[in-house]
């Protein structure tokens, strides 16, 4: 893949290195000359000092062949600005941009773009460090706000049907594992102590599908 | 007229201070930058926050203002405010400033920018226009 990178901090310079090693041609652009100096040496990509937000510089830079454009700047606006100009001017496929404000969240959404929020990420995974050890998650989507997690029915549910876990909006059963097999539970499946229940889950639902699972349930 | 001026010291709150003296409604977002005491010695109304988020520019009354201008030192500010400005609050006029005319092919109808002002282009501009001969009649 051809990616652009804009910003190459700590975290542009990383992932410029991680997306080169695993074979991804890389161009990474900076406004400041000397953050070349965080890409080690010989570095395989190409480094290109100027803004990213000038037509001119990612032309030249060859937005035109970018396949993802990732801008990672300390600076909201010019994460927007960028990420707008690759996605509508250069009709680069895939745009991504960090939020680092969550209070700017707003202007991102106003014009589509798929963010990557710091702050937003940290939170959700110390949380679920913190407090939600027991229920380590399989997968996550987005910035965290959306999780998979796998837990063993507990003996007290024996008997319950799978429906009965469903919360709209923030939980749902969504694989069942018996005995080595899998299988997509209806609404009316009976569980079984010993089952391992695949649930999709709001971040901020954890607290309650915990509490199902440790016996604080009740209906 | 009721008009939002985004942008800090300098040019913006002088604007905003003719403007005001000419009557019109005018306030200033100031984005906690430690102008307060300067705008309120300057008599001048104003709402502290980020003119990033749309709430600001609610709190500054861009709901029913007619005007927007967008005039920080930040190219890629006066962008996302206009946009703001325009898509969620609906202001008629939103007016931005120019810092770097190598930003200015951006300013236009998709940003949410009615008018554009740019120093540089304005002077330049200025600079190819013949100065008239007064001993020429």
């Amino acid at each position: 893949m051809q990616v652009m990178i804009m910003g190459c901090g700590r975290t542009g310079s990383a992932l410029a290195v991680r997306m080169h090693g695993e074979g991804d041609q890389v161009t990474v652009i900076d406004l400041d000359k000397t953050a070349q100096g965080r890409l080690p040496p010989g570095f395989g990509g190409v480094f290109r000092h100027g803004n990213g937000v000038h037509r001119r510089v990612l032309e030249e830079a060859g937005i035109a062949h970018a396949e993802a454009f990732v801008a990672l700047t300390a600076n909201d606006s010019a994460n927007i600005v960028a990420a707008r100009v690759a996605r509508e001017i250069f009709r680069v496929p895939h745009v991504l941009a960090r939020l680092h404000d969550p209070a700017h969240a707003e202007a991102y959404r106003e014009l589509g773009i798929a963010t990557i929020g710091s702050v937003q990420t940290t939170v959700n995974r110390v949380v679920q460090l913190l407090h939600h050890l027991t229920l380590e998650p399989h997968q996550t989507f987005g910035n965290g706000e959306t999780l998979l997690v796998r837990s063993r029915v507990p003996d007290y549910l024996g008997g319950r049907n799978a429906g009965e876990l469903n919360v709209p909006g923030e939980i749902g059963v969504v694989e069942l594992s018996r005995r080595g097999h899998s299988q997509i539970p209806e609404p009316t499946t009976p569980l079984e102590p010993g089952d391992v229940l695949s649930f999709i889950v709001a971040a901020g639902s954890l607290g309650r599908l915990r509490s199902f699972l440790d016996g604080k349930w009740s209906s | 007229m009721k008009v939002i001026v985004v942008g800090g010291a300098g040019l913006p709150e002088q604007v905003a201070a003719v403007l005001r003296d000419a009557g019109d409604q005018v306030t200033v977002i100031d984005s906690g930058l430690g102008r307060e005491q300067a705008l309120a010695d300057a008599g001048l109304h104003y709402v502290v926050g980020d003119p990033l988020v749309p709430a600001t520019l609610e709190a500054a009354g861009a709901l029913k203002a007619d005007v927007l201008l967008a005039v920080s030192q930040s190219d890629e500010d006066n962008l996302v405010i206009s946009l703001l400005g325009k898509r969620r609050c609906g202001v008629p006029k939103v007016i931005a400033r120019v810092n770097d005319p190598a930003t200015e092919a951006l300013f236009d109808a998709t940003w949410g920018v009615d008018a554009v002002v740019s120093p540089a282009t304005a002077l330049v501009e200025m600079i190819r226009v013949p100065v008239a001969d007064p001993t020429v009649s």
